[in-house]
Protein backbone atom coordinates (compact mmCIF):
# COMPACT_ATOMS: atom_id res chain seq x y z
CA UNK A 1 0.00 0.00 0.00
CA UNK A 2 2.80 2.39 0.96
CA UNK A 3 4.54 1.69 -2.34
CA UNK A 4 1.29 2.35 -4.20
CA UNK A 5 0.75 5.66 -2.41
CA UNK A 6 4.29 6.79 -3.15
CA UNK A 7 3.80 6.34 -6.89
CA UNK A 8 3.60 9.75 -8.66
CA UNK A 9 0.80 8.49 -10.93
CA UNK A 10 -1.34 7.62 -7.91
CA UNK A 11 -0.43 10.78 -5.97
CA UNK A 12 -1.06 13.27 -8.72
CA UNK A 13 -3.50 11.58 -11.09
CA UNK A 14 -5.58 8.63 -9.93
CA UNK A 15 -6.20 9.64 -6.32
CA UNK A 16 -7.08 13.34 -6.79
CA UNK A 17 -9.29 12.48 -9.76
CA UNK A 18 -11.22 9.80 -7.86
CA UNK A 19 -11.49 11.80 -4.63
CA UNK A 20 -12.73 14.93 -6.38
CA UNK A 21 -15.25 12.94 -8.41
CA UNK A 22 -16.63 11.12 -5.36
CA UNK A 23 -16.81 14.21 -3.17
CA UNK A 24 -18.46 16.20 -5.93
CA UNK A 25 -21.05 13.48 -6.42
CA UNK A 26 -21.66 13.33 -2.68
CA UNK A 27 -21.94 17.07 -2.04
CA UNK A 28 -23.51 18.43 -5.21
CA UNK A 29 -27.04 18.41 -3.81
CA UNK A 30 -25.99 19.97 -0.54
CA UNK A 31 -24.05 22.99 -1.73
CA UNK A 32 -23.40 24.89 -4.91
CA UNK A 33 -19.75 25.08 -3.89
CA UNK A 34 -19.39 21.28 -4.00
CA UNK A 35 -16.76 21.51 -6.74
CA UNK A 36 -14.57 23.78 -4.62
CA UNK A 37 -14.69 21.44 -1.62
CA UNK A 38 -14.10 18.45 -3.89
CA UNK A 39 -10.99 20.06 -5.36
CA UNK A 40 -9.82 21.21 -1.94
CA UNK A 41 -10.05 17.72 -0.40
CA UNK A 42 -8.40 16.06 -3.39
CA UNK A 43 -5.58 18.62 -3.44
CA UNK A 44 -4.92 18.35 0.29
CA UNK A 45 -4.70 14.58 0.04
CA UNK A 46 -2.34 14.72 -2.93
CA UNK A 47 -0.21 17.50 -1.47
CA UNK A 48 0.06 15.53 1.78
CA UNK A 49 1.36 12.51 -0.12
CA UNK A 50 3.69 14.54 -2.34
CA UNK A 51 5.11 16.93 0.26
CA UNK A 52 4.38 15.12 3.50
CA UNK A 53 2.89 16.92 6.45
CA UNK A 54 6.03 18.87 7.31
CA UNK A 55 5.94 22.59 6.64
CA UNK A 56 9.29 23.60 8.11
CA UNK A 57 11.31 25.12 6.71
CA UNK A 58 8.51 27.03 5.01
CA UNK A 59 9.73 26.96 1.42
CA UNK A 60 8.02 28.67 -1.48
CA UNK A 61 6.50 25.37 -2.62
CA UNK A 62 5.04 24.72 0.84
CA UNK A 63 3.63 28.24 0.92
CA UNK A 64 1.95 27.53 -2.42
CA UNK A 65 0.35 24.38 -0.99
CA UNK A 66 -1.06 26.33 1.97
CA UNK A 67 -2.26 29.17 -0.22
CA UNK A 68 -3.95 26.98 -2.82
CA UNK A 69 -5.71 25.00 -0.09
CA UNK A 70 -6.85 28.26 1.53
CA UNK A 71 -8.01 29.63 -1.82
CA UNK A 72 -10.67 26.92 -2.11
CA UNK A 73 -12.10 27.80 1.29
CA UNK A 74 -11.97 31.55 0.54
CA UNK A 75 -13.66 31.02 -2.82
CA UNK A 76 -16.40 28.97 -1.19
CA UNK A 77 -17.03 31.19 1.83
CA UNK A 78 -16.22 34.77 0.83
CA UNK A 79 -19.16 35.35 -1.56
CA UNK A 80 -21.50 35.07 1.45
CA UNK A 81 -19.94 38.13 3.07
CA UNK A 82 -18.52 40.03 0.13
CA UNK A 83 -21.22 40.92 -2.41
CA UNK A 84 -20.73 42.83 -5.62
CA UNK A 85 -18.53 42.13 -8.61
CA UNK A 86 -16.20 45.09 -8.14
CA UNK A 87 -15.54 44.31 -4.48
CA UNK A 88 -14.82 40.72 -5.40
CA UNK A 89 -12.48 41.82 -8.20
CA UNK A 90 -10.51 43.96 -5.75
CA UNK A 91 -10.46 41.15 -3.18
CA UNK A 92 -9.27 38.62 -5.76
CA UNK A 93 -6.49 40.91 -6.99
CA UNK A 94 -5.35 41.72 -3.46
CA UNK A 95 -5.38 38.09 -2.36
CA UNK A 96 -3.44 36.92 -5.41
CA UNK A 97 -0.81 39.66 -5.31
CA UNK A 98 -0.32 39.36 -1.53
CA UNK A 99 -0.01 35.59 -1.91
CA UNK A 100 2.57 35.84 -4.69
CA UNK A 101 4.53 38.44 -2.70
CA UNK A 102 4.63 36.11 0.30
CA UNK A 103 5.77 33.14 -1.79
CA UNK A 104 8.47 34.91 -3.78
CA UNK A 105 9.73 37.65 -1.47
CA UNK A 106 12.58 35.50 -0.10
CA UNK A 107 14.03 35.20 -3.58
CA UNK A 108 12.94 38.62 -4.84
CA UNK A 109 14.62 40.38 -1.91
CA UNK A 110 18.01 39.25 -3.24
CA UNK A 111 17.31 40.57 -6.75
CA UNK A 112 18.23 43.93 -8.25
CA UNK A 113 15.47 46.62 -8.10
CA UNK A 114 14.97 46.42 -11.86
CA UNK A 115 14.47 42.65 -11.72
CA UNK A 116 12.04 42.99 -8.78
CA UNK A 117 10.02 45.53 -10.78
CA UNK A 118 9.90 43.21 -13.78
CA UNK A 119 8.84 40.31 -11.57
CA UNK A 120 6.11 42.37 -9.91
CA UNK A 121 4.80 43.64 -13.24
CA UNK A 122 4.87 40.13 -14.70
CA UNK A 123 2.96 38.70 -11.74
CA UNK A 124 0.40 41.52 -11.90
CA UNK A 125 -0.09 41.04 -15.65
CA UNK A 126 -0.48 37.27 -15.24
CA UNK A 127 -3.03 37.61 -12.44
CA UNK A 128 -4.97 40.30 -14.34
CA UNK A 129 -5.04 38.22 -17.53
CA UNK A 130 -6.20 35.05 -15.73
CA UNK A 131 -8.71 36.85 -13.49
CA UNK A 132 -10.39 38.77 -16.32
CA UNK A 133 -10.47 35.72 -18.62
CA UNK A 134 -11.90 33.44 -15.93
CA UNK A 135 -14.48 36.06 -14.99
CA UNK A 136 -15.79 35.97 -18.58
CA UNK A 137 -16.44 32.24 -18.30
CA UNK A 138 -17.30 31.93 -14.58
CA UNK A 139 -20.99 31.46 -15.42
CA UNK A 140 -20.39 28.65 -17.87
CA UNK A 141 -19.47 25.41 -16.11
CA UNK A 142 -18.13 23.68 -19.22
CA UNK A 143 -15.87 26.61 -20.10
CA UNK A 144 -14.80 27.30 -16.51
CA UNK A 145 -13.67 23.76 -15.84
CA UNK A 146 -12.42 23.11 -19.38
CA UNK A 147 -10.13 26.12 -19.06
CA UNK A 148 -9.15 25.28 -15.47
CA UNK A 149 -8.34 21.69 -16.39
CA UNK A 150 -6.24 22.71 -19.41
CA UNK A 151 -4.42 25.51 -17.61
CA UNK A 152 -3.50 23.36 -14.61
CA UNK A 153 -2.49 20.44 -16.81
CA UNK A 154 -0.33 22.73 -18.95
CA UNK A 155 1.28 24.30 -15.89
CA UNK A 156 1.98 20.92 -14.30
CA UNK A 157 3.38 19.33 -17.46
CA UNK A 158 5.49 22.39 -18.28
CA UNK A 159 6.95 22.56 -14.76
CA UNK A 160 7.81 18.85 -14.99
CA UNK A 161 9.32 19.26 -18.44
CA UNK A 162 11.35 22.29 -17.32
CA UNK A 163 12.95 20.90 -14.18
CA UNK A 164 10.72 20.33 -11.17
CA UNK A 165 8.76 17.15 -10.57
CA UNK A 166 7.51 18.58 -7.26
CA UNK A 167 5.87 21.67 -8.75
CA UNK A 168 4.76 19.60 -11.72
CA UNK A 169 3.07 17.01 -9.54
CA UNK A 170 1.17 19.69 -7.62
CA UNK A 171 -0.10 21.17 -10.89
CA UNK A 172 -1.04 17.76 -12.24
CA UNK A 173 -2.82 16.83 -9.00
CA UNK A 174 -4.92 19.99 -9.28
CA UNK A 175 -5.63 19.22 -12.94
CA UNK A 176 -6.70 15.68 -12.05
CA UNK A 177 -8.95 16.97 -9.27
CA UNK A 178 -10.46 19.50 -11.63
CA UNK A 179 -11.01 16.71 -14.14
CA UNK A 180 -12.72 14.58 -11.50
CA UNK A 181 -15.18 17.31 -10.49
CA UNK A 182 -15.71 18.17 -14.16
CA UNK A 183 -16.56 14.55 -14.95
CA UNK A 184 -18.98 14.58 -12.02
CA UNK A 185 -20.74 17.56 -13.57
CA UNK A 186 -20.82 15.85 -16.98
CA UNK A 187 -22.35 12.72 -15.43
CA UNK A 188 -24.98 14.23 -13.16
CA UNK A 189 -24.95 18.00 -13.63
CA UNK A 190 -24.98 20.42 -10.75
CA UNK A 191 -25.82 23.92 -9.72
CA UNK A 192 -22.36 25.36 -9.73
CA UNK A 193 -22.50 26.66 -13.30
CA UNK A 194 -24.77 29.68 -13.66
CA UNK A 195 -25.23 30.18 -9.91
CA UNK A 196 -21.52 30.66 -9.46
CA UNK A 197 -21.37 33.02 -12.39
CA UNK A 198 -22.02 36.10 -10.34
CA UNK A 199 -19.26 35.21 -7.93
CA UNK A 200 -15.99 36.46 -9.37
CA UNK A 201 -14.16 35.30 -6.26
CA UNK A 202 -15.16 31.67 -6.91
CA UNK A 203 -12.57 31.61 -9.72
CA UNK A 204 -9.79 32.38 -7.19
CA UNK A 205 -8.26 28.85 -7.14
CA UNK A 206 -8.14 28.76 -10.95
CA UNK A 207 -6.27 32.08 -10.91
CA UNK A 208 -4.01 31.65 -7.89
CA UNK A 209 -2.93 28.02 -8.35
CA UNK A 210 -1.61 28.25 -11.94
CA UNK A 211 -0.17 31.74 -11.34
CA UNK A 212 1.80 30.68 -8.26
CA UNK A 213 2.91 27.34 -9.69
CA UNK A 214 3.80 28.92 -13.03
CA UNK A 215 5.88 31.74 -11.52
CA UNK A 216 7.52 29.23 -9.13
CA UNK A 217 8.46 27.04 -12.09
CA UNK A 218 10.05 30.08 -13.74
CA UNK A 219 11.92 31.22 -10.64
CA UNK A 220 12.85 27.90 -9.06
CA UNK A 221 12.94 25.46 -11.96
CA UNK A 222 14.14 27.08 -15.20
CA UNK A 223 10.77 27.24 -16.96
CA UNK A 224 11.17 29.93 -19.66
CA UNK A 225 8.98 32.89 -18.58
CA UNK A 226 7.47 33.21 -22.04
CA UNK A 227 5.93 29.73 -21.69
CA UNK A 228 3.45 31.36 -19.31
CA UNK A 229 2.05 33.55 -22.12
CA UNK A 230 0.31 30.79 -24.12
CA UNK A 231 -0.72 29.10 -20.86
CA UNK A 232 -2.31 32.35 -19.62
CA UNK A 233 -4.18 32.60 -22.92
CA UNK A 234 -5.98 29.28 -22.31
CA UNK A 235 -9.07 30.70 -20.49
CA UNK A 236 -9.33 33.47 -23.09
CA UNK A 237 -9.16 30.91 -25.91
CA UNK A 238 -11.84 28.79 -24.24
CA UNK A 239 -14.06 31.83 -23.75
CA UNK A 240 -14.13 32.30 -27.53
CA UNK A 241 -15.43 28.78 -28.25
CA UNK A 242 -19.13 28.83 -29.26
CA UNK A 243 -21.04 26.25 -27.19
CA UNK A 244 -24.50 25.62 -28.64
CA UNK A 245 -24.85 21.91 -27.84
CA UNK A 246 -27.44 20.76 -25.28
CA UNK A 247 -25.42 17.79 -24.17
CA UNK A 248 -23.17 18.41 -21.17
CA UNK A 249 -20.70 15.90 -22.56
CA UNK A 250 -20.40 17.74 -25.87
CA UNK A 251 -20.09 21.12 -24.17
CA UNK A 252 -17.39 19.76 -21.87
CA UNK A 253 -15.56 18.22 -24.81
CA UNK A 254 -15.70 21.35 -26.97
CA UNK A 255 -14.58 23.58 -24.10
CA UNK A 256 -11.74 21.26 -23.09
CA UNK A 257 -10.27 20.55 -26.51
CA UNK A 258 -8.62 23.94 -27.19
CA UNK A 259 -7.44 24.14 -23.58
CA UNK A 260 -5.86 20.68 -23.70
CA UNK A 261 -4.37 21.31 -27.13
CA UNK A 262 -2.61 24.49 -25.96
CA UNK A 263 -1.51 22.85 -22.71
CA UNK A 264 0.05 19.85 -24.44
CA UNK A 265 1.65 21.99 -27.16
CA UNK A 266 3.30 24.26 -24.56
CA UNK A 267 4.53 21.29 -22.51
CA UNK A 268 6.00 19.60 -25.60
CA UNK A 269 7.70 22.84 -26.60
CA UNK A 270 9.19 23.26 -23.11
CA UNK A 271 10.31 19.63 -23.15
CA UNK A 272 12.06 20.13 -26.51
CA UNK A 273 13.73 23.42 -25.59
CA UNK A 274 14.96 22.29 -22.19
CA UNK A 275 16.49 19.11 -23.59
CA UNK A 276 14.60 15.87 -23.85
CA UNK A 277 17.26 13.75 -22.14
CA UNK A 278 16.56 14.06 -18.43
CA UNK A 279 19.93 12.66 -17.41
CA UNK A 280 18.43 9.87 -15.33
CA UNK B 1 60.01 44.62 37.92
CA UNK B 2 59.95 40.84 37.22
CA UNK B 3 56.33 41.19 36.14
CA UNK B 4 57.22 43.79 33.49
CA UNK B 5 60.09 41.66 32.17
CA UNK B 6 57.71 38.69 31.84
CA UNK B 7 55.13 40.77 29.97
CA UNK B 8 57.81 42.14 27.62
CA UNK B 9 59.10 38.61 26.96
CA UNK B 10 55.61 37.32 26.19
CA UNK B 11 54.97 40.26 23.87
CA UNK B 12 58.15 39.47 21.99
CA UNK B 13 57.03 35.90 21.25
CA UNK B 14 55.92 35.27 17.65
CA UNK B 15 52.17 35.74 17.53
CA UNK B 16 51.58 32.55 15.57
CA UNK B 17 52.76 30.37 18.42
CA UNK B 18 50.17 31.91 20.73
CA UNK B 19 47.14 32.47 18.47
CA UNK B 20 45.65 30.22 15.81
CA UNK B 21 46.56 31.59 12.39
CA UNK B 22 43.85 32.78 10.04
CA UNK B 23 43.64 31.24 6.60
CA UNK B 24 41.45 31.88 3.59
CA UNK B 25 40.19 28.98 1.52
CA UNK B 26 41.76 29.03 -1.94
CA UNK B 27 38.77 28.45 -4.25
CA UNK B 28 41.01 27.54 -7.19
CA UNK B 29 42.35 24.53 -5.28
CA UNK B 30 39.16 23.48 -3.54
CA UNK B 31 36.86 20.70 -4.69
CA UNK B 32 33.58 19.82 -3.06
CA UNK B 33 32.22 16.71 -4.70
CA UNK B 34 29.59 14.09 -4.01
CA UNK B 35 28.69 10.59 -5.09
CA UNK B 36 25.24 9.02 -4.97
CA UNK B 37 23.73 5.77 -6.16
CA UNK B 38 21.95 6.03 -9.51
CA UNK B 39 19.04 3.59 -9.33
CA UNK B 40 21.43 0.99 -7.92
CA UNK B 41 23.15 0.62 -11.30
CA UNK B 42 26.17 2.81 -10.75
CA UNK B 43 27.51 5.76 -8.78
CA UNK B 44 26.72 9.23 -10.06
CA UNK B 45 29.26 11.93 -9.26
CA UNK B 46 29.09 15.69 -9.25
CA UNK B 47 30.75 18.71 -7.75
CA UNK B 48 30.19 22.32 -6.79
CA UNK B 49 32.22 24.86 -8.73
CA UNK B 50 31.92 27.88 -6.43
CA UNK B 51 32.88 27.97 -2.76
CA UNK B 52 34.52 30.28 -0.25
CA UNK B 53 35.71 29.78 3.29
CA UNK B 54 38.06 30.52 6.11
CA UNK B 55 40.04 28.54 8.63
CA UNK B 56 41.86 29.05 11.91
CA UNK B 57 44.62 26.54 12.41
CA UNK B 58 47.19 26.04 15.14
CA UNK B 59 48.47 22.44 15.25
CA UNK B 60 50.83 23.13 18.15
CA UNK B 61 47.92 24.18 20.35
CA UNK B 62 45.64 21.62 18.70
CA UNK B 63 43.18 24.32 17.81
CA UNK B 64 41.41 24.49 14.50
CA UNK B 65 38.14 25.58 13.01
CA UNK B 66 36.85 25.82 9.48
CA UNK B 67 33.90 27.38 7.71
CA UNK B 68 33.06 26.68 4.08
CA UNK B 69 30.19 28.20 2.07
CA UNK B 70 29.19 26.54 -1.16
CA UNK B 71 27.06 28.14 -3.86
CA UNK B 72 24.23 25.65 -4.45
CA UNK B 73 23.59 26.82 -8.00
CA UNK B 74 27.17 25.94 -8.97
CA UNK B 75 26.35 22.21 -8.97
CA UNK B 76 27.86 20.46 -11.93
CA UNK B 77 27.28 16.84 -12.90
CA UNK B 78 28.27 17.31 -16.52
CA UNK B 79 24.65 17.31 -17.77
CA UNK B 80 22.82 20.63 -18.12
CA UNK B 81 19.26 19.40 -17.75
CA UNK B 82 20.09 17.21 -14.77
CA UNK B 83 21.90 20.16 -13.17
CA UNK B 84 18.77 22.32 -13.66
CA UNK B 85 16.73 19.62 -11.96
CA UNK B 86 19.25 19.37 -9.10
CA UNK B 87 18.93 23.17 -8.61
CA UNK B 88 15.11 22.94 -8.47
CA UNK B 89 12.95 22.52 -5.34
CA UNK B 90 13.13 18.74 -5.88
CA UNK B 91 16.73 18.78 -4.64
CA UNK B 92 18.81 21.85 -3.70
CA UNK B 93 16.16 24.57 -4.15
CA UNK B 94 19.02 26.88 -5.11
CA UNK B 95 16.83 29.95 -5.67
CA UNK B 96 15.58 29.91 -2.09
CA UNK B 97 18.67 28.42 -0.47
CA UNK B 98 21.60 29.82 -2.45
CA UNK B 99 24.28 28.58 -0.05
CA UNK B 100 25.21 25.33 1.62
CA UNK B 101 27.50 25.83 4.58
CA UNK B 102 29.68 23.77 6.85
CA UNK B 103 30.90 25.23 10.12
CA UNK B 104 33.11 23.12 12.37
CA UNK B 105 32.33 22.71 16.04
CA UNK B 106 34.99 20.22 17.08
CA UNK B 107 38.24 18.79 15.75
CA UNK B 108 39.85 15.60 17.00
CA UNK B 109 43.62 15.21 16.72
CA UNK B 110 46.04 12.44 16.04
CA UNK B 111 49.29 13.98 17.27
CA UNK B 112 49.65 17.30 15.44
CA UNK B 113 47.42 16.10 12.62
CA UNK B 114 43.67 16.70 12.70
CA UNK B 115 41.87 13.36 12.40
CA UNK B 116 38.20 14.30 12.18
CA UNK B 117 36.22 17.50 11.91
CA UNK B 118 32.70 17.60 13.30
CA UNK B 119 30.44 20.47 12.42
CA UNK B 120 27.05 21.62 11.30
CA UNK B 121 26.13 21.22 7.68
CA UNK B 122 23.31 23.56 6.68
CA UNK B 123 21.45 22.45 3.59
CA UNK B 124 17.95 23.54 2.55
CA UNK B 125 17.76 25.63 5.70
CA UNK B 126 18.25 22.57 7.93
CA UNK B 127 21.37 22.17 10.07
CA UNK B 128 22.59 18.69 10.99
CA UNK B 129 25.85 17.51 12.57
CA UNK B 130 28.27 15.88 10.16
CA UNK B 131 31.69 14.36 10.82
CA UNK B 132 34.36 14.47 8.15
CA UNK B 133 37.42 12.24 8.30
CA UNK B 134 40.70 13.87 7.30
CA UNK B 135 42.48 11.44 4.99
CA UNK B 136 45.43 13.63 4.01
CA UNK B 137 46.94 16.88 5.21
CA UNK B 138 50.03 18.98 4.56
CA UNK B 139 51.10 22.43 5.70
CA UNK B 140 54.10 24.36 4.40
CA UNK B 141 55.26 27.09 2.07
CA UNK B 142 53.91 26.86 -1.46
CA UNK B 143 57.09 26.76 -3.61
CA UNK B 144 55.47 28.76 -6.40
CA UNK B 145 53.65 31.64 -4.68
CA UNK B 146 55.69 31.45 -1.46
CA UNK B 147 52.56 31.66 0.68
CA UNK B 148 52.04 29.56 3.77
CA UNK B 149 49.50 26.98 2.72
CA UNK B 150 47.63 24.10 4.30
CA UNK B 151 45.83 21.45 2.31
CA UNK B 152 43.34 18.83 3.47
CA UNK B 153 41.45 15.92 1.96
CA UNK B 154 38.31 14.97 3.87
CA UNK B 155 35.47 12.54 3.37
CA UNK B 156 32.12 11.92 5.00
CA UNK B 157 28.56 11.04 4.22
CA UNK B 158 25.06 12.36 4.90
CA UNK B 159 21.52 11.07 4.63
CA UNK B 160 19.87 13.64 2.40
CA UNK B 161 16.44 12.91 3.84
CA UNK B 162 17.72 14.33 7.15
CA UNK B 163 17.71 17.69 5.37
CA UNK B 164 14.25 17.24 3.84
CA UNK B 165 15.60 16.29 0.41
CA UNK B 166 13.29 13.37 -0.24
CA UNK B 167 12.85 13.37 -3.99
CA UNK B 168 13.67 10.14 -5.80
CA UNK B 169 14.46 8.11 -2.66
CA UNK B 170 15.34 5.24 -2.74
CA UNK B 171 16.09 5.05 -6.48
CA UNK B 172 18.43 8.00 -6.29
CA UNK B 173 20.45 7.13 -3.22
CA UNK B 174 19.49 8.43 0.19
CA UNK B 175 23.10 8.34 1.40
CA UNK B 176 25.35 10.88 -0.28
CA UNK B 177 29.11 10.47 0.04
CA UNK B 178 30.95 13.76 0.33
CA UNK B 179 34.51 14.50 -0.56
CA UNK B 180 36.17 17.81 0.17
CA UNK B 181 39.69 18.63 -0.90
CA UNK B 182 40.77 22.14 -0.07
CA UNK B 183 43.74 24.41 0.29
CA UNK B 184 43.88 27.50 2.43
CA UNK B 185 46.49 30.23 2.40
CA UNK B 186 47.56 32.12 5.46
CA UNK B 187 46.32 35.71 5.64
Amino acid sequence: MQQLLSSPEIQSAVLPFAVALLIYLGLRKLTETAWLWALCAAFLLSAGLINGTTFTPLTGTRKIILLVAASFAIAALLPAVLQGRNRQRVALALICLSALSWVFWTVASRMQPGAITLLALGCAALVACLALSFERIAGNTAKLHGAGLGLLLGTGLSATAAASALLGQLGLALAAASGGAFLGWVLVGGAHGSNQGRHTISTLPYVLAPASLGVAAVMFASLPWYALIPLAAIPLAVSLVPLKADSRFLRALLASLPALAIAIAVALWVWQTSGSDSGY
Amino acid sequence: MKKYVLIAALAALPVKSVLAADYTVDSSHTYVSFAVSHLGFSTMRGQFDQQTGSMQFDPAAKKASVMIEIESASIDTGHDKRDSHLRSPDFLNAAEYPTISFESTDVSWNGEQPATVTGNLTLLGVSQPVTLTITAMKCGTNPINKKETCGFDATGSIKRTDFGMNYGVPGIGEVVDLSIEFEATRN
